[in-house]
């Protein structure tokens, strides 16, 4: 029996093997886009609408510096992009790209007031409408509301997913790391922040599942008896998908060393921008100037980005058209879990439709969350 | 988080490496640190910052290692205590599996428990401190001793073109938008 079953382990792991030496082609970020403008390592991507007449009001995605941003579109049938264009929506993103030499002095007034800036008015011109919809994610998301605090007149509504605004919260190992670090001999010595360095910190979150655990776990769901070949395609399948996830964690971006800095500090360290202490280019952002529609969504089992770093931002903004959403799901599966397709995807486009019609026009049936409650997503029901 | 306290054999790599350190601070040390002398005081004076930062980075590492070597036994003494409750016998090959799903478990709560810890926090902090700093004076030995002579860019002669890079770009960036201003109005 002992035997049998450590044959049956040994054949999983060698067909497991095989899939891998067959160099599995896999890719990321294949919904249909085009790049619309370019500056420096800044692009911003327009992705191709898939409905004949998208809502008017346009959405500008903005992503996290720290990683890619193709996690939003990691493959078809996981992608948020793919979803709010088949909800009817018109569909921008900013990509980062790469920081490399002079951008080591970039400054998040550069990223917010420079390129955040730049890029709603080129998405504003091509609308020809006076505002869009600003979708923030993680890191992105505190620079949206950033942006949105300091030019509120561009922002039609705000939706942040998973992101921090308050600072000051042990509930996640990067807040209470962050106030020990010595940011200025950090950056002093990198100049740009390698993203190796802030990788070592996301694994160290978790080191057991995430150097061990992931990989023992991809080799326990190739489950095939041999010959059986319809088995063998989902297990290449199986490989394709977490060679897409192992790819975008691993390819992180290096950081703008002023960037990096002021981030860390100012909010990580001092947690000034709930305070409406922190300043960008001279201005202080006090958050009250938010009175756009807002939703702010989080995932309950977010270890990077703990639900009490996001929740201050509904109570700090002027914004009376607010909600909250709070999905049973962790930082990544927000993304990518089933859960983002069938129920996350959704939910934001059913509250952002209505509200994505030029100022003025008449508007669609309210939707929900017209108003201040916090909505938590029950978990689906286990099949017996 | 309770202060680990098993049994360790780690203990007396810890005793033997401080009994290293106090000998050098006694012997080594202190003709490392000591002022340099002659044409080729500079370079010789840096080179020997090097080695002293390479000793302190060593205390940080081995101080961030005992710490963690005692989380490492605090867990498997967890794992020992689990298995004992809910595995009797001996480990089958059918059973490794409900094994590997303690031992991933357990592993995983007891380091986060020293992840969250004040005492990690400031492990890291000063361990990375060191590292850095030992890695800045290596830098400047290389520059100094290799690249200057070959007549190569150092770090930071590329800062300072890249920080004049940076102040153009955003000049031409100011200028195009008042011009784009501008020819808006008239």
């Amino acid at each position: 029996m002992n035997g049998l079953k450590l044959m049956g382990d040994h054949e999983k792991f060698k067909r497991g093997m095989e899939v891998f030496l067959k160099h599995p082609d896999f890719s990321v970020g294949t919904t249909p886009s085009e790049i619309v403008y370019i500056e420096d390592k800044m692009r911003l991507i327009h992705y191709l609408p898939t409905v004949d007449t998208p809502h008017p009001v346009p959405v500008l995605i903005v992503y996290a510096l720290v990683n890619r941003y193709y996690i939003l579109d990691l493959q078809p049938d996981k992608s948020v992009i793919k979803k709010l264009l088949e909800e009817g929506f018109d569909v921008y993103l900013i990509d980062w790209g790469y920081p490399a030499g002079a951008d080591r002095y970039l400054t998040l007034d550069d990223y917010v007031n420079g390129y955040i800036n730049t890029a709603v008015d080129k998405v504003i011109e091509r609308s020809g409408l006076d505002k869009i919809t600003l979708f923030g994610v993680c890191q992105g998301g505190t620079l949206s509301v950033m942006y949105a605090a300091l030019h509120p007149e561009k922002v039609k509504n705000l939706v942040t997913l998973v992101t921090p605004v308050h600072f000051d919260t042990d509930k996640g190992l990067l807040h209470i790391w962050a106030k020990s670090l010595d940011v200025d001999k950090i950056v002093d010595y990198y100049g740009i922040v390698p993203g190796d360095f802030l990788n070592v910190g996301f694994l160290l979150t978790d080191p057991f599942r995430t150097m061990i655990d992931k990989y023992v776990g991809l080799f326990e769901r190739l489950e095939c008896e041999p010959g059986d070949m319809e088995c063998q395609v989902r297990n290449e399948e199986t490989v394709k998908n977490f060679l897409r996830m192992e790819k975008w964690i691993f390819d992180s971006p290096d950081q703008a060393g002023e960037t990096f800095r002021q981030f860390l500090k100012d909010c990580y360290q001092k947690n000034l921008l709930i305070k409406n202490e922190m300043v960008l280019g001279g201005k202080r952002i006090d958050l009250k100037h938010i009175t756009m529609p807002l939703l702010n969504v989080m995932a309950e089992f977010d270890h990077l980005v703990p639900n009490d770093a996001s929740i201050p931002l509904s109570d700090a903004v002027s914004s009376t058209d607010k909600a909250t959403l709070v999905f049973p799901t962790g930082h990544i599966g927000i993304f990518v879990g089933s859960k983002s397709q069938k129920e996350v995807c959704p939910r934001i486009a059913a509250w952002l439709k209505p509200r994505s019609l030029p100022d003025g026009a008449k508007k669609e049936r309210a939707a929900p969350g017209r108003s201040r409650r916090k909505e938590k997503i029950p978990p689906p029901r286990k099949r017996k | 988080m309770e202060k680990f306290n098993p049994e360790s054999t780690f203990e007396s790599t810890q005793e033997y490496f401080d009994l290293w350190l106090k000998t050098y601070q006694a012997t080594l040390g202190r003709l490392v640190e000591m002022p340099a002398t002659g044409p080729a005081r500079e370079k010789s004076e840096k080179m020997m910052k090097v080695f002293s930062s390479l000793v302190s980075l060593n205390r940080a590492w081995m101080e961030s290692n005992t710490d963690l070597h005692m989380v490492f036994m605090e867990a498997m003494r967890r794992v020992r205590e689990k298995k004992a409750e809910g595995m009797e016998g001996e480990l089958s090959p059918e059973r490794y599996k409900d094994f590997y799903k303690i031992w991933i478990e357990t592993y995983s709560e007891t380091f986060h428990e020293f992840l969250k810890s004040g005492h990690f926090t400031s492990d890291m902090g000063r361990f990375l401190s060191h590292f850095i700093e030992f890695q800045k004076l290596n830098r400047e030995v290389l520059e100094e001793n290799y690249l200057k002579p070959m007549n190569l860019p150092t770090k930071t002669e590329i800062d300072g073109i890249n920080k004049e890079l940076y102040s153009l770009r955003k000049t031409v960036k100011e200028l195009t938008r008042q011009v784009h201003e501008l020819s808006k109005k008239s």
